[in-house]
């Protein structure tokens, strides 16, 4: 069995270049921007001479390729440098918004889950009926909302008025994160549901009418039990894939939607960041999402043949 | 009190240059309200931005600047209309007679908040420190002192290289806050991530991109104060997430709520939405490194062109009035009467006709993106120029792309905006003017010897008779100039819960939170 899963080291070997392309195009690209850190900190009044000292302090004189060295050097030592803006490590700023946006992104993965699975099944056990046609509605409507506007609708009718759920920020304890981080959660989890419903009530209508759910109906098997023994399962596995990509997607629908809640995750960091043109800050982020989506490619690989055990991507990548 | 004196002048005018809005110091108790104030409570105050840095001698950023005056004081302040010096951590000062030594007397019974008493030896360590930053930081806005001196414990006296009239409130400027001596020992970097000071708030804690609190000082030198328990800035970048906030209550105040959320708050129940005014002018500074901008005709052609009562109505909503001078009302020895071009398209029309260029011309105006209130000023020009034959053309370019392009005069025309750090015009007047004080003139490259030679004269001129005048001269011919094209003067803004009381902000932009409470 573990032998099916084999590819993931292979896997995270091959992530190495596509990480070190990263690097390239996000250093380079950060410095096509116009304008520098010093400008940025600099009041009003800087003069050129003040700007070209700090620069200089900064190492920002030296040519490109030289800095682009030296942040692969101290990469490669897991130093991610220091950030211009706060001068202080940017493994810090990055360790204390990483674990925010995670909780963010899994705790929208699991409201998405808990609203989609059952409305998937409800839609699929009656295709064409009343019951699928409102979750297909549903879903339309979900899908063409934008989200930033879902996010204020919530908060104006949860937190404003019902005052249920605070309008933004993070809170303090760990309860209090989850608590704050319901409704923007909600919000990226609602612009999911749509996908998800649509490829499960699919595939359920699918796995529905397959020969073995006909035998199994014919030896009693009937509602939740039919379900959760012969459909889910293998239902889920197209989802599984479409999850996974989307997943990659929402890290760039959590920028918004940090802004929108003021929650103060990698979004908010790198928006930051780009506007005081602290490139370290940059690059740092920009590392850390493009790392999150390959490991979440890779953790949707090893989902995929956990649930369907004729899966066995190994074999098919090492042969 | 009197203003300070002033002699002769014979550095660079880049002394007096300094950055934009923050300022130091701040003014006594203005609480309002008629009820006892109520003690205890946290203020949390939301910002688009967060804090970037607690070094006061080298932090150019308001946000910074705001928290670090709760924190450290200086020996003077502004007064709450932004004209005066007050006494602060100083109770009483003397000047020689040949104006260039000034002996201050430090408050009695004064502690820092780890208990240590304020000496005159923190004093000249602190004012010492911002000195030695020079172009770096704020230091230049000490290049006048030669020498601050402990007499005893509780005297300092401050020698200066030449008499200069902005010395008071240049030692009110938030960068001469009084810190321990030799930074209790600590390194620059090391006191500055927790800095200790007199101010009524002590440092608590600082999460990166999320907030920054301070909690009240036990040990603060004015009796019953503060009376909030803490304070908390928290960072909400979105202007409409504010408002919300606001109103689900889980804010006190919003910093800066954009005009249309500000009035849609004006009548919303259980919310204060307020002005203060500011000494803030939003100009467009006309490079005249560029055709056709040298001729004066072209300049006083755009500055009638322009409708500055429908620029308020539309941008501020009603918010503010049309700008008529170099200075801003909220500034000593603003003269109303500068002449200022008004609206008039027939005098628009008529200065183009006689100008190099009569039948119009195409050119550029940089603004900020994601600034909504620079777009509709800039669409409003727009139109308008292009009914007296001009073409102008919109660049917009981030905030910090676009100080680039500033910072090298590379740009046609550019919107700008100014607040004052110290109750004294110089520091304006310095960098606006004079090509020597750092800008170029505000980038314009406009060099008008006479109005040179006004602004030295009023930096040294001991008379304030004397000096408004000069001042009154400075503005009256910048005006006829036209070198910048000046747009309008608006407030302050805040909306906070109608629970908060006492809070308010001096033309200079800093607030007072000792004097600020919560009703229960």
């Amino acid at each position: 069995m573990l032998d099916r899963f084999r590819f993931v080291p292979l896997r995270l070997l091959q992530s190495i270049p596509v990480i070190f392309g990263v690097t390239v195009v996000v250093f380079f690209m950060v410095h096509l921007l116009p304008g520098n850190p010093a400008l940025a900190i600099l009041g009003q009044t800087a003069t050129p001479a003040r700007v070209a000292s700090l620069s200089h302090q900064l190492g920002l004189d030296k040519p490109l390729w030289d800095q682009y060295l030296l942040f692969l050097g101290h990469l490669v030592q897991g130093n991610l440098g220091t950030s211009i803006t706060y001068q202080r490590p940017v493994s810090e700023l990055v360790l204390q918004a990483v674990p925010i946006t995670m909780s963010l992104l899994l705790f929208a993965l699991v409201l998405a889950l808990v609203i989609s699975v059952p409305l998937a099944a409800v839609a699929a056990s009656a295709p064409g009926r009343a019951r699928d046609l409102a979750v297909r509605a549903f879903t339309l409507v979900g899908q063409g909302m934008p989200q930033f506007w879902v996010g204020i609708m919530l908060i104006l009718l949860l937190a404003v008025k019902a005052k249920a759920f605070p309008v933004g920020g993070y809170g303090e304890s760990a309860l209090e994160h989850w608590y704050y981080l319901f409704l923007p959660a909600l919000t990226l989890a609602i612009a999911m549901c749509p996908t998800i419903i649509r490829s499960l009530r699919a595939s359920t209508i699918n796995v529905l009418g397959s020969d073995y759910v006909g035998t199994a109906r014919s030896k009693g098997a009937a509602g939740v039990a039919l379900f959760r023994l012969h459909v889910v399962r293998n239902a889920a596995i197209p989802t599984v894939s479409i999850i996974g990509v989307n997943l990659g997607y929402l890290v760039g629908g959590s920028l918004v939607i940090e802004r929108v809640f003021a929650v103060p995750g990698l979004g908010s960091l790198m928006i930051n960041a780009i506007f005081a043109r602290d490139f370290p800050t940059i690059q740092a982020v920009a590392l850390v999402v493009a790392l999150f989506v390959i490991v979440v490619g890779i953790l949707t690989d090893v989902v995929y043949t956990a649930i369907d055990p004729r899966v066995d991507l190994g074999s098919r990548e090492l042969a | 009190m009197t203003r300070s004196t002033r002699l002769r002048f014979t550095g660079i005018a880049a002394v007096a240059t300094v950055a934009l809005a923050a300022c130091g110091g701040a003014a006594g108790s203005r609480a309002s309200g008629s009820s006892a104030p109520v003690d205890g409570g946290d203020l949390t105050i939301a910002r688009a931005q967060d804090i970037i840095s607690m070094d006061k001698t080298t932090t150019f950023d308001n946000n910074s600047i705001y928290v670090m005056e709760q924190i450290m004081e200086p020996l003077f302040t502004v007064s709450a209309d932004g004209t005066k010096v007050e006494p602060y951590l100083a109770t009483d000062y003397t000047v020689s007679a040949d104006k260039l030594t000034y002996t201050i007397k430090l408050r009695k019974g004064v502690t820092f908040s780890d208990g240590k008493p304020l000496t005159a030896a923190d004093v000249k360590f602190s004012i010492d420190e911002d000195t030695k930053t020079g172009g770096d930081g704020w230091g230049f806005i000490n290049t006048a002192i030669d020498q601050v001196k402990a007499v005893d414990d509780s005297t300092v006296e401050v020698k200066l290289k030449y008499a200069w009239a902005p010395l008071l409130a240049d030692l009110s400027l938030f960068s001469n806050g009084i810190v321990p001596n030799n930074y209790g020992g600590k390194t620059a970097q090391e006191f500055y991530q927790a800095p200790v000071g007199t101010g009524p708030f002590v440092w608590d804690r600082w999460q990166k991109g999320q907030y920054v609190k301070v909690t009240a000082n036990k040990k603060y030198w004015s009796p019953k104060k503060p009376h909030l328990a803490s304070v908390t800035w928290t960072v909400v970048p979105d202007a409409n997430t504010r408002k919300l906030q606001l109103q689900g209550g889980q804010i006190d105040v919003d910093d800066t709520p954009d005009w249309s959320s500000f009035s849609s708050m004006k009548n919303a129940p259980g919310i204060n939405a307020q002005t203060f005014p500011s000494t803030r002018m939003d100009y467009i500074s006309l490079n005249q490194q560029r055709q056709p901008f040298q001729d004066v005709h072209v300049r006083r052609a755009i500055a009638y062109a322009l409708d500055r009562n429908a620029m308020v109505k539309a941008v501020l909503y009603g918010n503010g009035t049309p700008a008529t001078s170099l200075l801003s009302p909220g500034t000593p020895f603003f003269d109303k009467n500068a002449g200022g071009a008004t609206y008039d398209v027939a005098k628009a029309k008529q200065e183009l006709a006689q100008s190099s260029v009569p039948q119009g011309f195409s050119t550029s105006l940089l603004i900020a993106s994601g600034n909504p209130d620079q777009a509709s000023v800039a669409q409003i020009m727009q139109s308008e120029l292009k009914a007296i034959g001009i073409d102008l053309k919109i660049t917009q370019l981030d905030p910090t792309a676009n100080k680039q392009a500033r910072l090298k005069s590379d740009f046609d025309m550019a919107m700008q905006a100014w607040t004052m750090d110290i109750p004294d015009p110089d520091e304006w007047t310095s960098f606006a003017v004079d090509p020597a004080g750092g800008s170029h003139s505000s980038f314009t490259y406009y060099n008008n010897p006479a109005v040179i030679a006004l602004n030295k004269q009023a930096q040294t001129e001991i008379d304030n008779t004397k000096r408004a005048d000069l001042y009154s001269q400075l503005q009256k011919t910048t005006s006829e100039d036209a070198y910048l094209t000046y747009l309008y003067y608006s407030p302050y803004v805040f909306a906070m819960t109608d629970k908060v009381k006492g809070f308010a902000v001096t033309p200079l932009g800093n607030y007072h939170l000792e004097d600020v409470y919560k009703a229960k």
